[in-house]
């Protein structure tokens, strides 16, 4: 490896990356929208889910029910009815999630003394929406009209995430998903592209040896990368407050670690195929699929089937999610994220020795 | 227009069927595809492990502790004697709740006092957290109102839980019509993309031009095998619906029906995004970029009652969340056009209008 051949080629490349527009903007505005999308999107705390309300009884007590389920945070008062068919196609339509029917004699037997039951009927087409919902309407309602004397007092504590927001959670794991979005994909294309175009072979025709080609290649995409996942965690810092409980060094320097994985799977990819086209199918198969649902990002892995968790393991997406989330979530040290680093260092050598000794044979 | 249209139909047609990798994308999206992800994902709360430190050793700790053990949320996985060593537990991740029962726990109850329970749960993933806490609630009071009956309930309202349409709350079937609402949408939006820009980067759309045929039947030509193979695709995953056990409560024709008129929307996507591209490479990261905030904004992958507002006012503007409406609607609830009609309307108003508007821009781009 020649210093000068290899700064040349460098120049070369990342001439040719400011030159291509389309490709930077991508590079910058894609993590972004991504970013967007998923911390805003990506919400699982319900909040304000439609409720309908058949009130039978029509007496202070239950209209006192009905303002209830108004205040409460969960639920927003949408439509009340006085017929049950209303009730029933509002929830066909999805308009409501949730409907109440109370039932007439409420007020009365809770007058008396008695057990009055209220029955609430819920949307079940939206499972996430349909469980949180009804655990809330439960509260609810087992607290009316006062709230219930309980002999057993639980005293839960939320470790962690204290707060339950879903930023916190889905911002760490977005890093993995990102980074396994673009650079390998990028990367790819960069060097399909010398084969199809077939400037290739006057690279090889030239003194550049191929590990001075593939470091030239690297070097700038790399760049790219590790200035992409700054971006995304400034942003993701500064705009939606997520808290780091552990140490930023350690962070970067683990994201240092996976940005050179991901570029490495970009060219693994580039090593095995000759089109650009069959480049990026092959990319979004074995990065951005897999850095998605199989990564824990979003979808626990303990709740799928062994063969799936056994093949969520082939990608390295997973490793670093658990760094970042130990890291920013639960103060995690270097002890701790210790063994998916190892994991993503092994990783990485593997998928490098690998590219080029494929690199090698076509060469010769 | 007849002829030639008609011609130009069949060579299209004939296209479409040679053109293997598309069609085996086609079959991959709605069926390996579909049973994969709702196989894989969940949101189902279930299996959560469970680290238990039983300091009372009571009858009443035994029996609490056995009521989370037979529940479906939690699998007891570890029983420690001291507490650090549990939390240990929960820290590496190895338990996602931690259930103390204190010394002197029965005692308290029996005489009469009241009693605390400690529970501590990994919040990382706040959707499960939510769950787990609200769970482990219910199944202690469902054990006091075993173990200490009559404790003074007069006079108070007693929810009563039914959930329709799916009544134990399985993610799975809602994944499924998702993710089939999904393939449609990317199906729609990739193919006549790939098929104009083809003929554009092998430069044979300026043969296509020279002839006699007019830019309205190319276009006719171009979109016509996409929604005839995007309606047809839904009968390979109706099978798939039916090993996931989602029951087709509502009609298949008005389904159909639907899905054609949604497909309006997602060609006419799929067309704007050839207009504006030369090589297929930036048509397929077009059609990334695109898919990607609709997707989002459908409500397939999390429900827009969680959005902020000016998320939600946006996924108005997506012809998928009303289809994703309509899927579920029609599949899971039974409901028919006099329920779905606004939904309907919705998507064909903008499905026209994108349709009529990429119609102008293929004419002007092309010529």
């Amino acid at each position: 490896m020649k210093a000068h051949r290899l700064g040349a080629l460098i120049v070369k490349e990342s001439r040719e990356l400011i030159r291509d527009p389309v490709t930077i903007a991508l590079a910058v505005i894609m993590p972004l929208i991504m970013l967007f999308l998923f911390g805003y999107a990506v919400n699982l705390d319900v909040e304000q889910v439609a409720v309908g309300i058949y009130d039978l009884d029509n007496t202070p007590a239950s209209r006192d029910l009905s303002a209830r389920f108004d205040s409460s945070r969960y639920f927003q008062l949408e439509q009340k009815t006085t017929d049950l068919r209303d009730l029933e196609s509002a929830l066909q339509s999805s308009t409501i999630s949730m409907g109440v029917v109370i039932p007439a004699g409420l007020a009365r037997q809770l007058l008396r003394g008695d057990e009055a039951p209220v029955q609430v009927i819920v949307d079940g087409g939206y499972p996430v929406l349909g469980r949180l919902a009804s655990a809330y309407a439960e509260a609810v309602i087992a607290n009316f009209p006062a709230p219930r004397q309980s002999a057993v007092r639980v005293q839960a504590r939320v470790w962690f995430n204290p707060s339950l927001r879903s930023v916190n959670f889905v911002i760490p794991g977005l890093f993995a998903v990102i980074l396994m979005a673009f650079p390998p994909l990028l990367t790819a294309l960069a060097i399909v592209r010398e084969k199809e175009t077939g400037t290739i072979e006057q690279i090889y025709a030239s003194p550049v040896t191929s590990t001075e080609f593939v470091v030239g290649k690297l070097v700038p995409y790399g760049l790219v990368a590790f200035l992409e996942i700054l971006m995304v965690m400034v942003v993701g810092f500064a705009w939606f407050q997520v808290p780091i409980a552990g140490s930023p060094i350690l962070l970067l320097t683990s994201a240092f670690v996976y940005v050179l994985t991901t570029v490495g799977i970009g060219l693994l990819v580039s090593s095995l195929v000759r089109t650009q086209l069959a480049a990026m199918l092959i990319t979004l198969i074995v990065t951005l699929m897999p850095s998605f649902l199989f990564s824990g990002f979003l979808f626990p892995l303990f709740t799928m089937p062994l063969a799936l968790q056994l093949y969520s393991w082939l990608f390295p997406a997973g490793y670093f999610m658990e760094i970042s989330r130990g890291i920013v979530l639960k103060s995690a040290g270097l002890e701790a994220v210790l063994p998916n680093l190892m994991m993503l260092i092994v990783y990485t050598v593997l998928v490098f020795v690998f590219a080029a000794w494929r690199m090698k044979q076509k060469v010769a | 227009m007849g002829i030639a249209l008609f011609g130009l139909l069949r060579k299209e047609l004939v296209q479409f069927f040679r053109d293997r990798l598309i069609l085996t994308l086609i079959l991959w999206l709605y069926t390996i595809e579909v049973v994969i992800c709702a196989v894989a994902l969940s949101f189902d709360v279930s299996h959560l492990p469970l680290a238990v430190v039983d300091e009372d050793r009571s009858a009443l700790s035994r029996s609490l502790i056995q009521k989370f053990a037979v529940s479906e949320t939690f699998d007891l996985k570890f029983q420690e004697t001291r507490v650090a060593t549990a939390t240990d537990l929960l820290e590496k991740g190895d338990a996602t709740m931690v259930l103390v029962v204190p010394a002197g726990f029965e005692g308290a109850l029996l005489a009469g006092k009241s009693a605390q329970l400690q529970l501590l749960q990994d919040g990382t993933n706040s959707n499960i957290a939510a769950n787990a806490v609200n769970d482990a609630l219910q199944i202690v009071q469902r054990q006091e109102r075993e173990a200490l009956p009559a404790a003074g309930k007069k006079g108070v309202a007693v929810p009563l839980i039914r959930i329709w349409y799916n009544p134990d709350l399985t993610t799975s079937g809602f994944i499924v019509l998702s993710m089939i609402a999904l393939a449609g949408m990317m199906v729609g939006v990739i193919h006549p993309a790939a098929s104009i820009v083809r003929e554009k980067e092998r430069g044979t759309i300026e043969q296509l031009l020279v002839t006699p045929i007019s830019t309205l039947e190319l276009f006719l030509a171009k979109v016509t095998p996409t929604l005839i193979m995007g309606v047809l695709s839904i009968f390979p995953s109706l099978v798939i619906v039916r090993v996931f056990d989602v029951p087709l409560q509502g009609s298949l024709l008005l389904f159909l029906v639907l899905t054609a008129i949604f497909l309006l929307s997602a060609i006419a996507l799929g067309v704007l995004i050839a207009a504006y591209s030369r090589t297929l490479q930036q048509a397929l990261l077009l059609s990334f970029f695109g898919l990607f905030p609709l997707m989002f904004l459908s409500g397939g992958l999390t429900p827009v009652e969680t959005m902020p507002p000016f998320l939600q006012s946006l996924s108005l503007l997506s012809p998928l969340r009303y289809y994703m409406d309509i899927i579920v609607g029609i599949f899971l609830k039974g409901a028919g056009l006099a329920v779905l009609w606004d939904e309907a309307l919705a998507l064909l108003v903008i499905g026209v209008t994108l349709f009529i508007f990429s119609l102008w821009v293929f004419r002007r781009r092309v010529q």
